[in-house]
């Protein structure tokens, strides 16, 4: 039986939710312009977005490019991470380039990028691609860093090769760590893909976002953040689900990840 | 450490930007790409040089300047603010923790359309970007310091006298400065970042504005200059806030 207190611990994220979009509602019937709709008229405008197959094939193609971007990123990031935080040498090798491109924002290199590789599907996974790996190299390198040498010495001495090392005490060992960059990394996906098309105007849930603000269609404007918002929160909360399960034995770090741009 | 390992970790850590730098200009002066698509790093040395000393350029590098500084200024204090006070107040906290937790992961740039239609396209909107997206890691990271301070400590200075409401300022908030110096380091990227952004999707003004009329006349050049500079802006600020950490954090143990 779940008590009171789960139950409203469970509750409350749905509450705030609907608390959010109430105060929404009452500030805009307080200001009641046209560029500000009320929240009821917002919801009532996603049915027809999603209804419209140009849209949800628009919606759909975006959602694709960022899985691939992503899927990519941690293939390449976690690796490289964890030998950064096993290998001073490797480490000091990477860590100024790293620290010079981490305030560039990679959205930005959208235009440069779309110079060399032209609009199509490649540039856009790319700067996606870009936008996820510092987090997750970051964290799986702050992981493997953490992770006790006893144990490596132990490994060794039953006989571990460098690589079973590897995949056998240091991946496990710091994947709490990696799992919080990849949560870090999801959002940024989702926050890159959404900028770069912004930037781009060519296909995509941005795309729909800002034709609607040109044409004035309000309604369709506050839907689509509507719809982005609540794809962010959703794989948020579907991640957070499968790290509890993969690393049910480690203490629970931060349990809302710091997003950025 | 001793300072010849500091050495050869410099130098093997400036080879992959200098490996960088020779492979963009062997592309450039083979001819494997034209220069209107990848101009010589030497080209775009000059030319940040010049615009520099440049009083339009320099007067878009304060737009943006502005616009970080104000936003990064109301996450800050909002953020500590509200930490503080849902550390401190379960009550609040109840009430806070939900909003945040459907905040936090919501992409705050998807806000800006919506911002642009109630703030307008000047600096207002833009602002209110850079905070909405600077003040989450700052409220969490004094949250979690705020939660985290030693119960011994609040007993210690509740035992020598210390009234309630003073605890706050004199116990919690100085043992929560390390974790909210943190958080301070990551919202400043992220004003860099987002600023440069708000400024590439619609602005008249700023670094990001340069880089969208650069790319509209593919001006390569002058594409990568406002990059380089907002990188370069980026460094400079963690720079200063390592510096002011160092000096808020001296006494402290291991910083």
């Amino acid at each position: 039986m779940i008590s009171g207190h789960a139950l409203i611990s469970r509750l409350a994220p749905l509450l705030a939710c609907l608390g959010l979009l109430g105060v929404w509602q009452v500030a805009a019937l307080i200001l009641s312009t046209d560029s500000f709709p009320t929240a009821l008229e917002a919801l009532r405008a996603i049915p027809s977005i999603l209804g419209d197959k140009e849209s949800l094939i628009n919606i759909l193609a975006s959602i694709r490019r960022m899985a691939i971007g992503f899927g990519v990123a941690i293939m390449v990031s976690i690796p490289l991470g964890l030998m950064m935080g096993r290998s001073r040498g490797v480490a000091s090798f990477f860590n100024p380039l790293l620290m010079v491109t981490y305030p560039v924002p990679k959205a930005a290199l959208m235009p440069i990028i779309m110079l060399w590789l032209g609009v199509g599907e490649v540039a856009k996974i790319l700067v996606i691609f870009l936008g996820v790996s510092l987090p997750v190299i970051y964290h799986s390198f702050q992981g493997a860093k953490a992770v006790e040498e006893k144990m490596l010495w132990s490994g060794a001495a039953m006989g571990l090769s460098a690589m079973q090392r590897m995949t056998r005490i240091v991946l496990p060992a710091a994947l709490p760590e990696i799992l919080t960059g990849c949560r870090t990394g999801l959002v940024l996906a989702l926050i890159t893909m959404v900028t770069s098309e912004m930037i781009a105007r060519q296909s995509g849930a941005g795309n729909i976002l800002f034709n609607s603000l040109d044409m004035g269609q309000y309604d369709t404007v506050y839907a689509m953040i509507i719809i982005i918002g609540a794809m962010g929160i959703g794989l948020d909360a579907a991640f957070e689900k499968l790290r509890s399960r993969l690393v049910r034995w480690s203490e629970p770090g931060f349990d809302i990840p710091l997003s950025f741009a | 450490m001793n300072a010849r390992a500091v050495t050869s970790d410099v130098l093997l850590g400036i080879a992959p930007i200098a490996l960088l730098i020779a492979v963009w200009q062997a592309i450039a002066s083979f001819g494997y790409a034209p220069a209107t698509l990848l101009p010589p790093p030497g080209v775009v040395l000059m030319r940040l040089a010049q615009q520099l000393t440049n009083t339009t350029f320099q007067h878009e590098i304060a737009a943006t300047l502005f616009r970080l500084f104000a936003g990064f200024s109301i996450a800050v204090i909002l953020g500590v603010t509200i930490g503080l006070i849902a550390a401190a107040i379960p009550a609040i906290n109840a009430v806070v923790r939900p909003i945040v937790r459907v905040l936090a992961p919501l992409p705050k740039v998807a806000l800006y359309p919506a911002l642009l239609l109630l703030l307008g396209f000047g600096h207002e909107s833009k602002i209110t970007l850079v905070a909405a997206d600077a003040l989450f890691p700052i409220l969490l990271s004094t949250y979690y310091g705020a939660s985290m301070v030693e119960q011994k400590l609040i007993w210690s200075a509740m035992a020598a006298g210390t009234p309630r409401r003073q605890i706050l300022f004199k116990v919690v908030l100085p043992a929560a400065v390390p974790s909210i110096l943190t958080g301070c380091r990551i919202g400043l990227v992220i004003s860099c970042i987002v600023v440069f952004l708000a400024e590439m999707i619609t602005s008249t003004e700023g670094l990001g504005h340069l880089l969208v009329t650069a790319a509209r006349t593919f001006q390569a050049v002058d594409m990568f200059v406002p990059l380089i500079t907002i990188s370069l802006l980026g460094l400079i600020l963690n720079g200063l806030l390592q510096g002011l950490r160092s000096y808020l954090l001296r006494g402290f143990p291991e910083v």
